[in-house]
């Protein structure tokens, strides 16, 4: 059987069904609802395990513990009622919530799991108040609220990882804690979770659960150490832990079919039964059952590591041959198989990251970036795009919806123009989604930093937009998030940071800026701020990383995953094939700019002093406005992303002082330390506190998303592009998002795909200077003018899928400083290839204190 | 700041009458800090609610229950240092001491009495949002100044000026 069997690779004539619609919208109308069954669970069984103030928990204790809580949860078999937004506060709604997928991450439609081992007692003052939050409140009903005050939270005031670092610390250990807590230097996701992963579930569904917990007592009985033997039981305990949540559910199912009057729900809930009883504990049989086991080891998973970027992977690699099959034996049709997936992908988006209030102006409406990767090549390098390909596009087409987040791999000399033209159609159809990646580039930067070529071939990617081996790389690739702009600040100032306040000195003195005689004396004090930077956040990381081995095993995890079960390690203490530690620089436009204005005006032209630049942005420009004007003008003052080896230089200069500070640098797993430019929405949280910067930036203005020139001094899309794929493959390796916007309807819709097609080869063709072309574009295809409406009138644009910096966000839900930044992003026309020029946009009604939801 | 003796009438005369005395009393007590949750802050405030809890905990055995089985020694202090006190928990009470207590779970600097009316209370604006604004500096465990936010905002919602 040929992999491409469709004849139509856009599958236009699949549709939604009817039953599948009424759930997505039932989906949409349903708003958050915080779910307390995981926290008083691990509450309850903590305690009754003595697992309160111990000096640490070992992973067989972590296995014991998370049995006990599979074997207790609620089995759901489908979820019939949600609460929504009305003009009198959030009310109840009953739908029909058939799905042939049972099980459920939460106890809830749409629930928010929490963590309260990690950051879940944040929310704890707003417990009262988060159902009438502005935007994204979360449901809590009265008792509810009084079982996480009572029953939960206090039990973990000190057994929460920040204060476990903070005793196990020493005081510069302490310091570095309260940097963290400024938010302004950098953000550290270990408090938090790890995640930032790919199963792999390739075992769990060709060979099922039984078959490792077979593997698991086999290894047991010869393994040399206790660690390995603890480990391997630990592995065993889970697995008949999920195996005996899929059973309940199995029984659940057939006691419902058992009193249901309808012969077709009969049916339907007897068929539920039946697959959970054989699946995920023996091999997947059909296409069906192999996502069942998907689902139930993905809500398993989810149990043990806080919802933050794990992601699913190569899903039309995995499930391919089980799909193959049932089609080619007509037990299945592409129509099916498009509506399990929508099923699926609602089930996927069953739960959204805990965010408190204020979260929302560094996360907001973030869902929990479960991306999905189809396409690209296997590990010998032949073209992997398939049927299912195609059938998970059209499934991802249809449902628009936020999570899971679709990312493609397109190889530039594998594939065929008609696979990048249908993923540049799903683009325009979509206005967001899949985000491009460019095999080429993406498997030389994973060679170059640890992965083999068939590691690095069969790469997913994770998160946002992070590349990493499936199912064998422990990358943590959202580790930390530094704000790159505060090292400019410290060169600027000499260490102090207008945050902090002038008086106090926070980082090393690198000299009064004032003082120097060349640009190069200043590029070495930016660099020691920036290693200064580094090294506090990954000292940090380091010690955060310490605590989560003591503490917060994973074996859920571990035992899906290729490396734990031949090394007898747990994920955490290093057992996975390959290690990292990602780092996500933030604002690096906006520091290459700076570099480029301060080179420019201060070095170059001799009318203007370094000392008179200070001044200017110690008042924020005013009375220098011709200054501004100055810098703004890429004719006057280079700018990133105009294609001009002056202008691009410092970007590239920065990007290879970063990329050469950590690349030798070892974590606790063993694994080495990457860097990637991504920013989500921190490029507007970051911005929000920092002064005026040397690129014409304002105070508590945004950043630049991404890896994206800033937005208004990039008039040519080709010189963008061009500009940006400059930067070696290598000095990206923790991966990068280039977000673009195009506008949307440009006459002709073959011609506009045609030459959007167009833009993307030429972005990833190879060149002199790069020769694996750019790594990763991204759009939003959204008019102007619609973004404008959408700020108006929400309630009409509930469903606007935006690409973020890396994920997928509803317009809607995000902060009034991250719809105008998407808003101002520039914007070009496919037709010319040139930026359309609007007016900055207000700052929408709420603005830092509110949301206009 | 209540004395103990005080402290005992409370107790005692919440043992003694019935819940429409106690919440009647309670009301009365609390109309200085009522006020000041609806938004009229002066640099009271921080006293006002000091003593508001500490009232509340005496006379209302459902607010009470959240500090049950609770030990904690908070410090709060305005940046330039003229205000400073310290309120300590300890298994179902609190005490108010006026000065800056040693060692501390927790310690919160702010910058005057509205910064931390709106880092306790603000509707759409919480713990972390003061510190991003640097209205606020904590120094230790910030979940025990989540509790504290919880235990603001609770009284606000039975006080029902939420």
């Amino acid at each position: 059987m040929s992999s491409i069997t469709v004849r139509d690779l856009s599958l236009r004539d699949i549709k939604l069904g009817p039953q599948l619609a009424a759930l997505r919208e039932a989906y949409f109308r349903a708003v958050p609802e915080i779910c307390t069954e995981r926290p008083l669970l691990i509450t309850k069984f903590s305690r009754e395990a003595g697992l309160f103030g111990r000096d640490r928990i070992s992973v067989l204790d972590k296995g014991r513990l998370y049995r006990k809580i599979l074997e207790n949860r609620f089995p759901v078999i489908e979820h019939t009622k949600a609460h929504q937004r009305t003009p009198s506060g959030l009310e109840e709604f009953v739908f029909d919530g058939s799905s042939p997928f049972a099980g459920s991450t939460t106890s809830k439609f749409k629930g928010v799991p929490l963590y309260p081992e990690f950051m879940a007692l944040s929310l704890w003052p707003e417990l009262w108040t988060m159902t009438r939050r502005g935007s994204n409140p979360y449901y809590i009903s009265d008792e509810e609220v009084r079982t996480l005050n009572q029953d939960v939270f206090p039990y973990w005031l000190k057994d929460n990882i920040v204060e476990l670092a903070r005793a196990r610390g020493d005081n510069a250990d302490r310091n570095r804690i309260q940097l963290l807590q400024k938010f302004v230097l950098f953000l550290a996701s270990k408090p938090n979770c790890i995640s930032h992963t790919i199963p792999d579930f390739s075992r769990a569904v060709n060979e099922g659960l039984r078959a490792v917990i077979d593997d698991a007592h086999g290894r047991k009985t010869q393994a040399a150490t206790e660690a390995q033997k603890e480990f391997y039981q630990a592995i065993s305990e889970v697995m008949e832990g999920i195996i005996a949540y899929a059973r309940r559910i199995a029984d659940a199912g057939a006691a419902m079919a058992e009193s249901a009057a309808d012969p077709i729900k009969k049916a339907q809930l007897t068929e539920i039964a039946r697959i959970y009883r054989r699946v995920p504990e023996y091999p997947a049989e059909s296409f069906r059952e192999g996502l069942t086991t998907i689902w139930v080891c993905w809500t398993a998973i989810h149990l043990e590591n806080a919802n933050v970027g794990l992601s699913l992977g190569r899903l039309d690699q995995v499930l391919y041959n089980l799909y193959a099959r049932d089609v080619q034996a007509k037990r299945l049709t592409v129509d099916q198989a498009v509506e399990l997936l929508g099923y699926l992908w609602l089930k996927i988006g069953d739960h959204v990251p805990m965010i408190p209030s204020a979260g929302e102006q560094l996360f907001g409406g973030s869902g929990s970036n479960q991306a999905i990767t189809i396409g690209g090549v296997d590990a010998e390098g032949r073209d992997a795009v398939n049927d299912l390909t195609y059938v998970m596009l059209r499934a991802i087409e249809l449902m628009m919806l936020r999570d899971p987040n679709l990312n493609a791999r397109f190889h530039p000399e594998v594939h065929d123009d008609a696979y990048l033209r249908r993923l540049c159609e799903a683009n325009l159809n979509t206005r967001a989604t899949p985000a491009l990646h460019n095999d080429r580039a993406v498997i030389e930067a994973l060679t170059a930093s640890g992965h083999t070529l068939a590691q690095a071939r069969d790469y997913g990617v994770i998160g946002c937009v992070e590349p990493g081996s499936n199912g064998r790389f422990y990358g943590h690739s959202g580790a930390l998030l530094v704000n790159l702009p505060s090292a400019l600040e410290l060169a600027l100032f000499n260490g102090r940071h207008r945050h902090f306040g002038m008086e106090k000195l926070i980082s090393l003195e690198t000299g009064d800026p004032a003082t120097f005689s060349t640009f190069e004396q200043f590029r070495e004090s930016l660099k020691g701020q920036m290693l200064w930077l580094l090294e506090q956040a990954i000292a940090l990381n380091e010690l955060l990383g310490r605590i989560h081995q003591c503490f917060y095993p994973t074996p859920i995890l571990s035992a899906l995953f290729e490396g734990p079960m031949e090394s007898g390690k747990d994920l955490i203490a290093g057992g996975a094939t390959l290690n990292a530690s990602g780092i996500a620089i933030i604002g690096l436009a906006d520091v290459a700019d700076s570099l480029n204005a301060i080179e420019t005006l201060a070095f170059g032209s001799g009318q203007f002093t370094l000392a008179q630049f200070l001044d200017a942005l110690r008042k924020n420009y005013e009375g220098y406005d011709w200054l501004l004007d100055r810098i703004q003008d890429p004719q006057q003052t280079p700018r990133f992303g105009n294609d001009s080896p002056q202008s691009d230089g410092n970007a590239l200069w920065v990007a290879k002082t970063l990329h050469e500070a950590v690349k030798d640098k070892r974590n606790y797993r063993g694994g080495n330390y990457r860097v990637g430019y991504w920013t989500m929405t921190n490029h507007a949280g970051f911005g929000r506190l920092i002064g005026a910067t040397p690129n014409g930036r304002k105070a508590g203005e945004n950043f630049s998303s991404g890896l994206t020139p800033n937005s208004g001094v990039t008039p040519s899309l080709t010189a963008a592009l061009q500009s940006i794929a400059k930067l070696p493959a290598p000095f990206v390796d923790n991966g990068m998002a280039v977000n673009l916007k195009f506008t949307p309807d440009d006459g002709d819709a073959e011609t506009t795909l045609s030459r959007f097609v167009a833009y993307v080869k030429g972005y990833f063709d190879a060149r002199q200077d790069q020769p694996s072309g750019g790594m990763e574009i991204q759009f939003n295809v959204t008019s102007h003018q619609d973004f404008i409406e959408a700020v108006k009138d929400p309630s009409q644009y509930d469903k606007l899928l935006v690409r973020v910096s890396g994920y997928t966000a509803y317009f809607k839900d995000l902060n009034p400083r991250m719809q105008k930044e998407i808003i101002d992003r520039t914007e070009y026309c496919l037709s010319t290839g040139r930026a359309v020029l609007y007016e900055p946009f207000p700052l929408p009604q709420g603005g830092d204190d509110g949301h206009n939801a | 700041m209540a004395t103990t003796l005080k402290k005992f009438a409370l107790r005692t005369f919440s043992r003694v009458f019935p819940e429409g005395t106690r919440n009647s009393l309670h009301r009365r007590l609390c109309k200085p800090l009522a006020e000041q949750f609806c938004g009229k802050v002066t640099d009271e405030f921080l006293e006002v609610l000091l003593r508001g809890m500490e009232a509340s905990f005496c006379l209302l055995k459902g607010y009470r229950e959240n500090i049950e089985g609770f030990s904690g020694t908070y410090v709060f202090r305005t940046d330039d240092g003229r205000v400073g006190c310290s309120a300590v928990f300890s298994d179902g009470s609190m005490d108010v001491d006026p000065k800056p207590r040693a060692p501390y779970e927790v310690r919160v600097s702010f910058k005057d009495a509205p910064a931390l009316w709106r880092f306790l209370l603000a509707e759409n604006q919480d713990i972390l949002d003061s510190i991003l604004a640097n209205d606020v500096d904590v120094d230790g465990n910030l979940n025990y100044i989540y509790k504290f936010g919880f235990l603001a905002r609770d009284l606000q919602h039975r006080l029902g000026v939420a």
